[in-house]
């Protein structure tokens, strides 16, 4: 082989490789780049997306089960350390829920080494952390309309009305909170807030078009395919110049030298 | 030197290990605060106004629409949070007359920044006071790699100043 088509060979031979390597994330973002120029027509910015993979990708999809209590009028839900009143957002927590009550005045939320205080309309009035005093709790309830905690021994306290002291008490009359199951609808407006406004198809598409949606290192892979997609460029060009060259020697012998 | 290195490395994750924690329990705080004996627990709930002033010194609403306080005498215990970089740092303040007498870091939560629990910071707010722009009247020295607690605990102690004055206010009139 000489030195010229040896090189020739070379070229060929990574033009090849260059073609094979790139083809998946050239597809990608042939496809993702046609989409996103035309976002409006496709309506790419009003479609979510509900694949529980990708929620769970892009870190929406909650973690654990939904921990439901009725309070009256109200429910109340931790859902993956997000604390809901209804539906609406209220706090965050570390600890596990061991159930709520509504007061008179306040509704209360048991968690192991804390409660939370909120309004009838939701407000959160007071974080109060248990300390020594009594620490792991295990339920909640209601007794003359003042809430009642159980912790581990057990032993239980009474709260007077304004949660500012505790009493001692027996286990007596003591309505326990009850946990309950939220029915799919309602369960579906909770993952709707817990997702905030969701994942839109053209987020997926951008992310997918940059490689941001591989994280930190995807945008270059995605700058890989794109110098793949030049070298291409250029090697073809480079290929298709060879073979002209060779095709008019070849004309050029065949008109000169032939007979 | 491979060896050093490693042990370094060791040392520094250990050093990490040991920093946050539960210092002591806030009702411990209180109970010491009281020589044993604490009062029973009383509660302010912050006006608009104090509310607007407390915002200003923290940079966002005070979470919680009461604040739980602990008064005999003229010596006054709060157990106050504010989040240093990710999460909250639970601290115990006590007041007397307008000025702070004690400062304490009760539960630190962050992987760094707990050098704000040592007494050689704590033992600057000895005394210190509010000026009329609701600073504190003296410069808080900061520590290198502790910023963020710093502030956290400064911003703290103005605030817990500044609800002493309120609950003195309430108590006079």
């Amino acid at each position: 082989m000489t030195g010229r088509s040896a090189q020739k060979h070379t070229v060929f031979l990574w033009h090849r490789r260059a073609g094979l390597t790139a083809i998946v994330f050239v597809i990608v973002l042939a496809i993702t780049g046609i989409a996103l120029n035309h976002t409006d027509a496709l309506k790419l910015d009003e479609r979510y997306i509900d694949s529980a993979f990708l929620l769970g990708w892009y870190g929406l999809e909650p973690e654990g089960e939904a921990i439901s209590y009725d309070v009256g009028e109200h429910v109340i839900t931790v859902l993956d350390h997000q604390v809901f009143f209804n539906t609406y957002p209220v706090t965050t927590t570390t600890q596990a829920f061991h159930g709520a009550v509504g007061t008179a005045q306040l509704i209360v939320l048991a968690f192991d080494t804390e409660l939370l205080l909120l309004t009838a309309d939701g407000e959160l009035v007071e974080r109060m952390p248990t300390g020594q005093g009594f620490s792991e709790i295990q339920r909640i309830g209601i007794k003359y309309q003042r809430p009642v905690i159980e912790t581990a021994g057990p032993r239980y306290y009474m709260a007077d009305e304004h949660m500012l002291d505790w009493d001692v008490i027996i286990n007596e009359d003591i309505a326990w909170a009850q946990q309950i199951t939220l029915d799919q609808t309602k369960m579906a407006v909770m993952l709707e807030s817990f997702r905030g406004r969701g994942l839109t198809l053209e987020r997926v598409m951008l992310d997918l078009h940059s490689g941001r949606i591989f994280g930190a290192y995807g945008i270059y892979l995605m700058d890989a395919a794109a110098v793949a997609l030049l070298w291409l460029s250029f090697s073809g060009l480079w290929v298709w110049w060879q073979r002209q060259l060779k095709q008019k020697r070849k004309h050029h012998y065949q008109k000169h030298h032939r007979g | 030197m491979k060896k050093y290195v490693l042990l370094l490395l060791l040392l520094s994750f250990s050093v990490t290990g040991l920093a946050g924690g539960v210092y002591q329990e806030p009702d411990a705080f209180v109970t010491e605060a009281f020589a044993g004996h604490p009062p029973k627990a009383a509660v302010i709930w912050p006006s608009s106004e104090l509310k607007a002033q407390m915002k200003q010194i923290l940079g966002h609403d005070y979470k919680g629409l009461r604040i739980r306080y602990w008064k005999e005498g003229n010596r006054t215990a709060w157990i106050l949070d504010e989040i240093g970089k990710d999460k909250p740092i639970t601290t115990g303040f006590i007041t007397n007359q307008g000025k702070i007498e004690t400062v304490r870091v009760l539960i630190f939560r962050e992987s760094r920044g707990w050098e704000v629990r040592h007494a050689f910071f704590t033992d600057q707010f000895d005394n210190v006071a509010l000026t009329n722009m609701n600073r504190l009247d003296r410069n808080i020295d900061n520590i290198t790699g502790a910023t963020l607690s710093v502030r956290a605990v400064t911003k703290l102690a103005r605030v817990a100043l500044l609800l002493d004055e309120a609950v003195g206010e309430k108590n006079n009139t």
